[in-house]
């Protein structure tokens, strides 16, 4: 059996033995090369659902549309490591219960795409840690070092460069799991403390703000910086909050639902490096 | 339509003389909203308030600018004088004008441009700010004091005076603290016990003092003047209604030579025991690690000896939850050990002692009955060297401040020791002596002049033994050269340090602490009986080493402020906390766990028919300490503080 076989008849069985009301997969995209988030209700669904190396979209965030799991009723979900570190955080950010989610699990970083066990947040503890220990973090990437290198006012210009292009349409807000409130402090005009129209200053306080709202809970999924219309780097700008928070707090996002928010909690102890 | 007021005040030369205030006073007028602007030398003055007020009066102020010092300094009084021209104190805002200008610039014309701009981004704040009154709090009358040390005692007497119930906790078998342990006290050489005891006494019979002894704090929640507490009443295993404190059980105990607490490891006790003869309550517990039958179930002679049966192994743990006012820690402190100083043999030598093993050879209820006998053979020393600062003043080693009495209680000891033991000869080591209070210097001279106390300026290096003597090195360094003394005992000036567990307590009051793990203050010299925490008070050594008459004063100090509270019906609280925008919240938690007081609740908002609709914070506005902590926090935005509102703050930086 391939593996899509494999998962197809998983997909199935949860569904008529009536175990998820709904399972949250990956059906064909707009192209070939591309994937949907597919919703399957139904056992036959399950023939819609595809699985490659093409399956990249973190889709944690569907979870926490409005109601949903208001009826406690458990959904499944088709993640891979990173979406399952985002089940954990928005479990700790009280936005779900990890018993009600269901975790169809897979991997597809190397070339083979694999199959991983577990079926809640929980079992996967060990592969989360493992993954801290790999240091995504540190991955070369050439880019990114060139950034690093550049002196304060090349940095200050390249990202000045790269805003410029923002069209404020937020789909980097939309696509991200993380970006679950009602209203989000861009919609907020009384006061307007960030520019709407897409001139600089207002793209600037935008992607900042962006920034900080993600600093010690951003699992680099690259859902942000896939659906970019503009393709600003915004991975890069996450990428180096996350290393700020590991290094100053050893906080590695996701870790487990009980972890607490880095920037929420405060211990005695806690480094004060940054107060001048 | 705003009108607000701006009053400039030069503040003598202070504000006037690096900015041109006819300048600014004319620059701020043109300003749209800005119904009047004046200058003045003192607003501050009576005249000066009294323009202000006039000026409300007269122009039908809706706001008021008061460009001058901090709001720190002045805040209050602007406030109240608008409050008396009927304008909503919270209408009223300070522009620091000074501190944050003219004090830290010397060019006149910038520092004019950037005090117009101080001043302008207020008015802009002003015209936004919104009506606010005070919060009315129900108070509890009654006082919950921790510790029963003097300082403890003192506080609970004085509330409990003044007609006020106290519920006084303390965790050992009596009360009594530290001084119950002293011997004489200096600067007027009275015996501890004889005043201490006395107080003791009062403060269990007191009928508005409700003493809980053996007894610990489990949890603190709530805020001023509405405290929830629960105390551990911890099981003694004797039943304090029936006993009697004959003290049979003690005698007929097998188990007698543990080494007692109180007496510091000169004298034994049972296993069931009062600490000392005088206790308070004069009733035993059973030390449960150490009693046979605790141990291997076998034993129960103490409950045979007892005539009228009041021991029972059976009685558990009980839990006590009481509705407190206000909150009065008076934890005390410890001594440190001073193992670290290896050199001086401490734990070695077995006529090396601290400080207070001293003041129980020195008590007349203490080990020796109060002659002065070496540890080891019990034999009269002829020599004694005392080691100040044996522990203080020591970064490397011990700690770095100066424990601040231990200098006064060693030229005490080498007086008691001096009329104890006639012709002995007393040598003390030390780096200066303090002796800074009211006859303390006086004191110290006595022992020296009177008492023959030999004073050596200088550190001890090393003590070891040599033919059944303490040898003592160390430097004359007004000499400068070396001295070594052979000695029959050797006496160390410990450090006084935080109790143990003084941290871990601090969280479970809610209070704050310092490196050493001494209560804070809420400010030093201005608020020094104060915790940060509205309606906590500190007394006594918790919060610094001192002596007792200085315990005895903070605890008094304590105690007038616990008076001031509880003299109201309702509590005004200053109407500045937060509040959360529940239709945007996102109920991430994140503002529970970042609050430092412990402010914000979860709170679900249900449908009519009582099904969960969504899970958002709350803000307990009693709780809230107007910190800001939840607005920096949230994300969404949804959390705001009164009297500054995002949109005040917006206001206030755009203006700039
Ligand atoms: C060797 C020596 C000699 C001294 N000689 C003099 C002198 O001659 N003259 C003088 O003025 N001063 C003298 N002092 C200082 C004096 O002992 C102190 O100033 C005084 O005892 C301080 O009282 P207190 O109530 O603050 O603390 P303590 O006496 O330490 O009392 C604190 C009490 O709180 C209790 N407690 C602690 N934690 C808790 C808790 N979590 N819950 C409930 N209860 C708790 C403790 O059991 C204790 O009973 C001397 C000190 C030493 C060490
Ligand atoms: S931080 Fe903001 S969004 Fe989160 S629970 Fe608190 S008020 Fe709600
Ligand atoms: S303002 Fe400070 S004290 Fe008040 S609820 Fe917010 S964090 Fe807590």
């Amino acid at each position: 059996m391939s593996i899509v076989e494999q998962y197809r008849t998983k997909v199935k069985e949860l569904l008529s033995s009536g175990q998820v009301k709904m399972v949250i997969g990956y059906g064909a995209g707009t192209t070939p090369d591309r994937r949907r988030p597919l919703f399957m209700r139904s056992p036959e669904d399950a023939d819609k659902m595809l699985l490659d190396n093409a399956c990249i979209a973190n889709l944690s965030g569907y979870l926490v549309s409005e109601g949903l799991l208001s009826d406690e009723k458990r959904v499944a979900i088709m993640l891979r490591p990173e979406g399952v570190r985002s089940i954990n955080i928005l479990a700790a950010e009280s936005q779900l219960k990890a018993e009600q989610i269901v975790i169809v699990g897979f991997d597809t970083a190397g070339e083979e795409l694999r199959a991983i066990e577990g079926s809640e947040a929980k079992d996967f503890c060990a592969l989360i840690d493992s993954l801290k220990e790999s240091a995504p973090l540190q991955a070369p990437d050439p880019l990114f070092e060139r950034i690093v290198q550049m002196s304060p006012q090349e940095r200050f210009n390249y990202w000045q460069e790269e805003f410029s292009k923002c069209i404020k349409c937020y789909a980097c807000r939309q696509s991200c799991p993380m970006c679950y409130c009602r209203r989000c402090i861009v919609d907020s005009n009384q006061p307007q403390w960030i520019n709407t129209s897409s001139h600089t200053l207002g793209n600037f306080e935008w992607n900042i703000v962006r920034a900080f709202h993600l600093a010690g809970r951003c699992v680099a999924c690259g859902n942000c910086d896939r659906s970019c219309p503009v393709n600003i780097p915004l991975r890069f700008i996450n990428r180096r909050m996350g290393m700020e928070v590991l290094e100053v707090f050893d906080h590695f996002p996701g870790m487990s639902e009980s972890q607490e928010p880095v920037l929420a909690s405060f211990k005695k102890d806690d480094p004060e490096t940054f107060i001048l | 339509m705003a009108k607000i007021g701006v009053f400039i005040c030069h503040c003598g030369e202070n504000v006037a003389a690096k900015i041109d205030c006819t300048q600014l006073t004319a620059a701020i007028g043109e300003h749209p909203g800005v119904a009047v602007s004046v200058e003045y030398k003192y607003f501050c003055s009576d005249p000066g308030q009294e323009s202000v007020k006039k000026a409300i009066r007269e122009h039908g102020l809706t706001g008021v600018v008061v460009a001058a010092c901090s709001p720190r300094m002045h805040e209050a009084t602007f406030r109240n004088a608008c409050a008396e021209a009927g304008l909503n104190p919270y209408l009223c805002e300070i522009a620091n004008i000074r501190e944050h200008c003219s004090w830290v610039h010397t060019d006149k014309d910038m520092a004019t441009i950037k005090a117009l701009e101080i001043t302008r981004s207020l008015v802009e704040k002003v015209k936004r700010n919104n009506e606010l009154r005070p919060i009315e709090v129900p108070v509890t009358r009654r006082a919950l004091v921790i510790g029963g040390g003097i300082a403890g005692i003192q506080a609970a007497l004085d509330i409990a005076n003044a007609g006020h119930e106290v519920v006084l906790v303390e965790r050992e078998a009596s009360l009594g603290g530290h001084m119950a342990q002293l011997s004489e006290t200096f600067p007027t050489l009275d015996c501890s016990q004889c005043i201490m005891t006395p107080r003791m006494v009062e403060a269990a019979r007191h009928p508005k003092i409700r003493l809980l002894t053996y007894a610990e704090i489990e949890r603190v929640e709530g805020y001023i003047g509405n405290f929830k507490v629960k105390v551990r009443m911890k099981s003694r295993s004797v039943d304090m209604k029936k006993c009697t404190g004959c003290g049979d059980c003690m005698l007929k105990c097998p188990v007698k030579k543990i080494s007692s607490e109180f007496d510091c490891g000169l004298g034994k006790r049972a296993a069931i025991y009062t600490p000392f003869a005088q206790s308070v309550p004069n009733i035993p517990v059973i030390d449960k690690k150490r009693c046979t039958y605790f141990k291997n179930g076998k034993c129960q002679i103490c409950s045979k000896s007892c005539p009228i049966n009041a021991i029972d192994f059976t009685i558990e743990d009980e839990f006590l939850d009481i509705e407190i006012g206000a909150i009065v820690v008076a934890t005390g402190f410890q001594i440190q050990n001073t193992a670290m100083y290896g050199e001086y043999g401490y734990g070695k030598y077995a006529d090396v002692i601290t400080g207070l093993q001293f003041e129980r050879l020195a008590s007349a209820s203490g080990p020796t009955s109060g002659k002065i006998l070496r540890p080891s053979d019990n034999s009269e020393p002829q020599t004694v060297v005392f080691i100040q600062c044996a522990g203080s003043r020591d970064p490397s080693k011990g700690v770095r401040y100066c424990s601040k009495i231990c200098c006064m209680y060693t030229a005490k000891h080498a007086m008691l020791y001096a009329h104890k033991v006639h012709g002995g000869k007393t040598h003390i080591f030390y780096m200066d002596i303090r002796a800074g209070g009211k006859g303390y210097d006086e004191f110290t001279r006595r022992a020296i002049e009177e008492d023959e106390a030999s004073y050596v300026r200088g550190r001890v290096s090393k003590v070891w033994q040599e033919n059944g003597r303490l040898m003592v090195r160390g430097v004359d360094t007004l000499l400068g050269r070396p001295v070594e003394v052979a000695a029959d005992m050797v006496v160390l000036a410990t450090a006084i340090i935080a109790q143990p567990d003084a941290k871990e307590f601090a969280k479970t009051v809610g209070i704050g602490y310092d490196e050493y793990g001494f209560y804070n203050e809420a400010h030093l010299k201005l608020r020094p009986v104060e915790s940060s925490t509205a309606g906590i008070y500190l007394a006594g050594c918790c919060q610094s080493p001192k002596d007792i008459p200085d315990s005895v004063a903070q605890a008094s100090a304590t105690a007038s402020k616990v008076l001031a509270l509880f003299s109201k019906e309702q509590l005004e609280r200053e109407p500045v906390v937060a509040s959360n925008n529940e239709a945007t919240c996102a109920g991430c938690w994140g503002c529970v766990l970042a609050c430092p007081y412990g402010a914000i609740e979860q709170k679900d908002i249900l449908d009519r028919s009582g099904r969960l609709i969504k899970r958002v914070a709350s803000v307990n506005p009693g709780l809230c300490q107007g910190c800001g902590t939840c607005v920096t926090f949230c994300r969404s935005n949804s959390i705001d503080l009164a009297g500054f509102t995002e949109r005040q703050i917006f206001a206030e930086v755009m203006g700039l």
